[in-house]
């Protein structure tokens, strides 16, 4: 297998050479992009990101967390305040309200580091600075004796530098 | 008069070239402004010091006696926890409105957000004397297995500040990491290796940007209803209690008004001479500040409207107490802060019906500082004129803060703009992968092809 890198100057130029380049069988394509691009994100169609699923798990404890919390506090050392029963639900969803919030949040963010961060700078040996600033890279995996091709069709693509990811 | 003008950057290396021109080496000025702000911040260290060892039974320093024994220090924790919560408004609820304009200041709001919020953190520590028993507020298991008061507002508050203080940690840091990626490929110096370490090998892949852009997405979703939610609790911490002028219903949606009326005034107040300092005309324009200057109408006409309708719900009770604390409020020995804070929030504010005053940099910055102003009195009559002012006229007092708490609340603001320099030096101060996305997307608006 090789890998060829094409360098593009905006997200419309890498939505059209994506498209080219899948039309043509290619499918194991990436980018490098100094921005966020729906478009880009769009054309690639990796459905929706795994994020979600944490942020769910992640309210989900954190109210439960929260209301078992107080209850069994309340009944820990059960006493009366201001006539109220021990475990007062209404006054306890403030806190469970919190804790919903806080546990789904820091859940969302390890979700992100668990996706897409582990292991990420290991698996970037194409990637050059230009790509953080205004440059856009587009990886395309193909098989040795298909670069003439991809190299031809990123060509055309438009792409700026067209060349063979060593390493 | 000083207008803004539009002069957008003409390619995204300018957009980085305007924006990383921050973290240049700094000039004398700013390091005789950090300096400055320092000694400010040792002077509030050497006061708390001096409250807390000196022998004269702690708070006995201040001013606090009864019946007023909540005064500058309480003040302080309300009105930096309210100057948070711009940051989470810019970011995340107008994120999820896609409004655009947010893109070049949500970076310092959000920065903004994170050193109020550990400056209001400290308040509730300072107040209670003896910093050491501060962790009584926490839920920890304990050998006598007692356990908080879970119905009490000062313990939801607890939960409220530090909930809104890690959210915003994350939130502020998740969007940077992009841009903390971008200063690292630029720098050579020692800070290549702290931005390497940050930037957590970062690439910009479309997975990582896929991942990137759900985790926004969700802790925008989660902090919208948490910036609602702190305030609101903050004035439970009143609303909940019996004393008149404190136990109405209108207090959480006038406190969240307030607190997004003086947090985006403090934004102001700061983007102005950041964006003077640095040159970041081209960045921060005409647009930004037009749309500021609405939102702080909105918010003084939501906080003057509240005014009215606290005057006459007390009228209109017919509860005595009520109707007497607010004519003390008015007219009494607190006079002189009610009507700074009137003046400062709501008639200071009005000319910014004018567009010509909305674009005016000074002008903006000029009502910001009243606004901030107006904004400290608003909480200090609250707290003061309430509690000097109850039921037993027996039990009224007068309380004047003392010199400890007055060279602490200075030191909160400098303590607060200490981080601010600091972080000025640090960390791009405009999310530039967010103004470049813009910057791409109006150029292919332009070419016909977005």
């Amino acid at each position: 297998m090789a890998e060829l890198l094409g360098v593009l100057s905006t997200p419309h130029e890498t939505v059209a050479a994506i498209e080219r380049l899948q039309k043509a069988g290619f499918k194991k394509l990436d980018v490098y992009s100094p921005v966020q691009s729906h478009e880009i994100e769009h054309a690639l169609d990796r459905g929706p990101s795994r994020v979600r699923a944490w942020t769910l798990i992640g309210g989900l404890t954190g109210v439960t967390v929260g209301y078992a919390a107080q209850i069994l506090a309340a009944y820990d050392w059960p006493m009366v305040i201001g006539g109220k029963p021990f475990a007062s639900i209404p006054a306890y969803t403030i806190v469970a309200f919190e804790l919903t919030i806080l546990f789904g949040g820091v859940l969302t963010v390890l979700g992100l580091v668990a996706h897409g961060f582990l292991g990420a700078s290991r698996q970037n040996p194409a990637y050059r600075p230009a790509f953080s600033q205004d440059e856009f890279g587009f990886l395309v995996e193909c098989h040795s004796d298909q670069i003439g091709r991809v190299q031809e069709l990123l060509g055309e693509a438009g792409c700026k530098e067209v060349r063979v990811v060593e390493g | 008069m000083v207008s803004v003008t539009d002069s957008s950057p003409e390619t995204p290396t300018q957009i980085s070239d305007e924006v990383f021109r921050t973290l240049e080496p700094p000039t004398p000025i700013y390091v005789l402004a950090v300096l400055f702000v320092m000694l400010l911040v040792g002077a509030a260290i050497a006061g708390l010091a001096y409250q807390t060892y000196a022998g004269f039974g702690g708070i006995g320093v201040t001013g606090l006696m009864h019946p007023v024994m909540w005064g500058v220090y309480i003040t302080c924790f309300v009105f930096w926890v309210g100057i948070a919560h711009a940051g989470t408004l810019i970011s995340a609820v107008l994120y999820l409105f896609r409004a655009r304009w947010r893109n070049a200041i949500n970076r310092s709001a959000e920065a903004m957000t994170v050193f109020a919020v550990i400056t209001a953190a400290l308040f509730p520590l300072i107040h209670i004397g003896r910093l050491w028993k501060f962790y009584f507020m926490l839920p920890y298991p304990n050998q006598r297995q007692l356990w908080v008061n879970f119905k009490s507002p000062l313990e939801w508050d607890v939960f409220a500040v530090q909930t809104y203080m890690i959210i915003s940690i994350l939130f502020f840091f998740v969007g940077l990491i992009p841009d903390l990626a971008a200063a690292r490929d630029r720098c050579t110096d020692w800070r290549k290796y702290l931005y390497t370490a940050l930037a957590l090998g970062w690439r910009g892949t479309s997975e990582q940007w896929r991942h990137h852009a759900r985790a926004v997405l969700h802790l925008s979703g989660l902090a919208t209803p948490l910036v609602l939610s702190v305030h609101s609790v903050v004035s439970w911490d009143f609303a909940m209690s019996l004393v008149p002028g404190w136990h109405t219903t209108i207090f959480a949606p006038y406190f969240v008004a307030g607190a997004i009326f003086s947090g985006i005034a403090m934004v102001i107040t700061l983007i102005v001479p950041v964006r003077k300092a640095f040159g970041l005309e081209g960045v921060i324009r005409a647009e930004h500040f037009d749309n500021m200057g609405k939102f702080l109408l909105l918010t003084s006409c939501i906080v003057g409207y509240s005014y009215g309708v606290e005057y006459f719900m007390a009228w209109y009770s017919g509860n005595v107490f009520e109707q007497q604390s607010f004519w003390a409020r008015a007219f009494g020995d607190y006079w002189w802060a009610s009507w700074t804070m009137i003046i400062c929030n709501v008639v200071v504010p009005l000319p910014l019906w004018f567009k010509r005053v909305r674009l005016s940099v000074v002008a903006m910055w000029i009502i910001s500082i009243f606004v901030n102003i107006g904004m400290w009195f608003e909480r200090f009559v609250i707290i003061t004129t309430g509690l000097s002012h109850e039921y037993d006229s027996s039990a009224w007092g007068y309380y004047t803060p003392g010199l400890v708490e007055i060279t602490i609340l200075i030191g909160s603001f400098a303590w607060f703009f200490m981080w601010f320099l600091i972080a000025l030096r640090l960390i791009p101060m405009v999310a530039i992968s967010e103004v470049k996305e813009l910057y791409f997307h109006d150029q292919e608006a332009k070419a016909g092809t977005g």
